[in-house]
């Protein structure tokens, strides 16, 4: 694999060169004989938010990494493609079938916008590449809450909790969490994550499950105290919180960034894609630019894993979504 | 707050350096062309700089896209008055009184006006940003689902001044924009409504659609073809292409009331410019001894909501780099355009980058007079737009439309819609139904059914809450004041002419 992410200079300007025709003869080349020609176009890859957003800061950083080492021959563009809550985004990929030239991200309406049977698609109409990074969420409250643990919201009456939009992961795990502890903390869904955090801070709620970069920005502040973290295990940069599984409680949800591609893609273009974003996951450069900096989780997951990863994921937001009604 | 003069006296040596002041242009003058573009607004903008922007130095990039988005506050008055199509969804308002006075012959008058309100609202949106960024933030999160629920409740009965002469015509229209507002998914529950089975609605219709629609291309669909005729072609004197400077003074007493109205409205996480532009437009009308020059070409109605729009613009900034929240679209694009250059905006932002901060805050600074300049130049060859012939000009602008329109989500769909919301323009025009309401139903309409149901969710439907919180009493109580004042006046008066008896009786 190390020989396709480093061509030398005279085959990428020589294949670069005839690019134009291997466009209507891609899919007969790639799997044959001449495996090492991918990738000789450029990539397309397509993120289904507006510029600015969190997918779009991952895709964004990694096309940089990509480019500063020089992983692959070719250029890769990102395009914005938003709108009908990423229906029209993932559409627009899942209709490159078999095309190894598209590639994008995977983000929550990824699951539930298919899940709400508005778009004739599914997880499965796309091939899992890689996961290069992993996020938390933070349960945190104001740091001048009588709420001081876990353990006080299985008393506490009355409490709620924030979501940026009905269906989300915050939405998500707090169905988890009253399951848990027997609670009965109310979700508020919001426009977005800034207004639930607008809405912590003037006491309008009195708990969310954020991000780690904006929790742990408040928490340095003193203005927020954090309570659990949903990964499995503690945080580097908050070592003093404990994660919900080692207080004895089945709440391990973490937002995995992850690639995808259209269904029906060469093997070849899988585990070309696979060694690039190891590569990548594995980067100086990826750490400091993406991981560090947003206080994220490394990880690297293969399409195998990943993959894994997408069914278990999507069968816990239908399970949400019938809870909810949202589903029948 | 002295330490604060000084420490943007220091910024505003930072931003003056080359690179700084060219980033200001380049934002600024991006920002004015796609602010006069009907269908892209500041966010369009700041999204579209943002992926080159962030190529710059940290400092450049933020100070540019900051210019593109008030760059685009003035931009959009352009269109507004010269062509009555919003060039972006806080336009709006503008059209109503600006676009009159540009028939009327006074472009010049208007355009000026225009930019002085912008510069006016800026500056006085700046200097509360300079002055209070930290204090404000902290007004600004009292306001939560209650008191906007509260204050959309006393929005909307503002609005009654705004309906025209059939009120009856006025409660349809807005009862038009409220529903055109619950187009999409339902915001508590998730599920799509009246999506018509099209995926594409379900992020509901964007504003400066409906906008663009209704009031521009509804015009010219109207505009009798006479018009074009030579005969009548238009003769103009070299003044009325000059800004007014008596009449722009004149209007000193709405240029304040929407500056101030603009900033907190803008500093409300949620409620945005279009809102405070139509707040401070019916508080303009409401407070009026001429309420009847409103919609006539009144240079007031150009004053308050331009000068609301530029303040708003400042207020918006403020929970964003003071507590990390980003209050609107454009500023949670802005806020992407921070973290990608390393920074996170929220309460530390002001103590660990506070040289950052600063030069930006001066490069806002240096930006509005930029504009001032540049727009002020602009103005008279702008204003000759006014006396182009139709024949000329609407094949040229409903270009511009489609281009405009076609450029927020690159597809057909929205040009399809907006040639639609032209063709209810203008039945609605030849129905006698004004517009106006629609538009406030349909900005106004989601902030209030959000305030409403987030509150019953967490309270559990109980109603009372919505009269325990101090701040949504006094906003309900002031609403309730100004509904029934006017009809208890009346009627005082009209009881000391003829009911005298009876209520002496009562008295007896």
């Amino acid at each position: 694999m190390d020989t396709h992410e480093t061509p030398r200079g005279m085959k990428r300007r020589t294949l670069l060169g005839c690019s134009a025709a291997f466009v209507a003869a891609q899919s007969l080349a790639i799997g044959t004989a001449r495996a090492n020609a991918y990738p000789s176009d450029t990539i397309n890859y397509i993120v289904a938010f507006g510029v600015g957003g969190g997918s779009d800061i991952v895709a964004r950083t990694m096309a940089k990494v990509i480019d500063e080492k020089k992983l692959i021959p070719v250029k890769m563009l990102v395009e914005n493609r938003p709108g009908g809550s990423g229906a029209v985004g993932y559409s627009y990929i899942s209709s490159r079938k078999g095309n190894p030239y598209y590639l994008g991200g995977v983000g929550v309406s990824f699951f539930t916008t298919p899940l709400l049977g508005k778009m004739p698609l599914s997880y499965k109409d796309f091939t899992p590449l890689a996961a290069i990074a992993r996020s938390p969420y933070i349960l945190a409250v104001l740091a001048d809450s009588k709420i001081k643990s876990i353990d006080d919201l299985k008393s506490a009456k009355g409490l709620t909790i924030g979501s940026a939009g009905a269906v989300s992961d915050p939405a998500l795990l707090s169905h988890l969490l009253n399951k848990q502890l027997g609670s009965s903390i109310k979700v508020v869904p919001y426009d977005g994550e800034g207004e639930v955090m607008a809405a912590v801070l003037g006491k309008h709620l009195d708990l969310l499950f954020g991000n780690p970069n904006e929790i742990l920005e408040q928490v340095n502040a003193g203005k927020m105290r954090a309570l659990a973290v949903t990964s499995a295990e503690r945080m580097g940069s908050l070592p003093q919180v404990p994660s919900f599984e080692e207080l004895g409680h089945d709440i391990v949800h973490t937002q995995l960034r992850g690639i995808i591609m259209p269904k029906d893609v060469p093997a070849e273009a899988v585990s070309y894609w696979e060694g690039v974003m190891k590569t990548v996951a594995e980067s100086p450069e990826w750490r400091s630019q993406y991981v560090d900096r947003f206080n994220e989780i490394p990880l690297f997951l293969d399409s195998k894993q990943f993959g894994e990863e997408i069914v278990a994921t999507s069968q816990r937001y239908e399970t949400l979504m019938r809870e909810l009604g949202l589903i029948k | 707050m002295l330490e604060s003069w000084h420490l943007l006296a220091e910024g505003l040596v930072a931003a003056s350096q080359p690179s700084v002041l060219a980033a200001i242009m380049v934002g600024a003058i991006i920002g004015l062309f796609i602010g006069a573009l009907p269908g892209l607004g500041p966010t369009a903008g700041v999204a579209i700089l943002l992926p080159v922007a962030v190529s710059f130095d940290g400092t450049a990039a933020i100070a540019a896209l900051g210019a593109v988005y008030y760059g685009a506050q003035y931009g959009g008055a352009v269109t507004a008055i010269l062509l009555g199509i919003p060039g972006d969804a806080s336009a709006t308002m503008t059209v109503i009184d600006g676009h009159k006075l540009a028939r009327n012959g006074k472009a010049g008058a208007a355009l000026g006006l225009s930019i002085a309100a912008s510069f006016i609202g800026g500056l006085i949106g700046l200097i509360l940003l300079t002055a209070f960024a930290t204090t404000i933030a902290q007004a600004a999160i009292a306001f939560g689902p209650i008191e906007m629920t509260a204050l959309m409740i006393f929005s909307l009965s503002l609005v009654s001044v705004l309906g025209g002469r059939d009120l009856n015509k006025a409660m349809m229209s807005l009862f038009a924009g409220l529903f055109i507002g619950t187009i999409g998914l339902d915001p508590m529950v998730g599920l799509p409504r009246f999506d018509f089975g099209e995926v594409r609605l379900f992020d509901g219709i964007e504003f400066s659609i409906i906008a663009v629609g209704l009031f521009g291309l509804a015009e010219m669909y109207a505009t009798p073809p006479s018009i074009g005729k030579p005969q009548e072609k238009n003769r103009f004197r070299f003044r009325e292409l000059l800004p007014d400077v008596r009449g722009t003074l004149q209007c000193w007493r709405e240029l304040g009331s929407g500056s101030l109205i603009g900033f907190f409205i803008g500093i409300l996480p949620g409620a945005g410019a279009t809102a405070a532009t139509m707040i401070s437009y019916a508080f303009a009308k409401r407070t009026s001894k001429h309420p009847e020059r409103f919609g006539n070409g009144a240079m007031e109605g150009v004053a308050a909501p331009e000068a609301a729009n530029n303040s708003a613009a400042y207020g918006n900034m403020i929970p964003m780099f003071a507590l990390g929240i980003p209050g609107s679209g454009t500023t949670a694009v802005l806020m992407g355009g921070l973290l990608m250059i390393g920074l996170q905006p929220g309460p530390m932002l002001f103590q660990t980058q506070s040289e950052f901060v600063w030069t930006i805050f001066g490069s806002f600074y240096i930006g509005n007079l930029a504009l001032v300049a540049i727009t002020i130049v602009l103005t008279p060859v702008l204003a000759t737009c006014a006396f182009v012939r139709p024949s000329y000009l609407f094949p040229a602008v409903i270009a511009i439309i489609v281009f405009g329109i076609f450029g927020i989500n690159n597809a057909m769909f929205e040009v399809a819609l907006v040639i639609g919301f032209g063709v209810l323009g203008y039945l609605m025009m030849k129905l006698d139904y004004p517009p106006v309401p629609l538009v406030l139903g349909m900005i106004l309409g989601p902030i209030l059914e959000r305030g409403i149901r987030r509150t019953l969710v967490a309270s559990d439907g109980n109603v009372a809450v919505f009269f325990q919180s101090p701040i949504a009493l006094v906003i309900i109580l002031i609403t309730v004041v100004l509904l029934v004042s006017p009809w208890l006046l009346k009627n005082r008066a009209g009881k000391e002419h003829q009911m005298d008896e009876p209520q002496a009786k009562k008295i007896g």
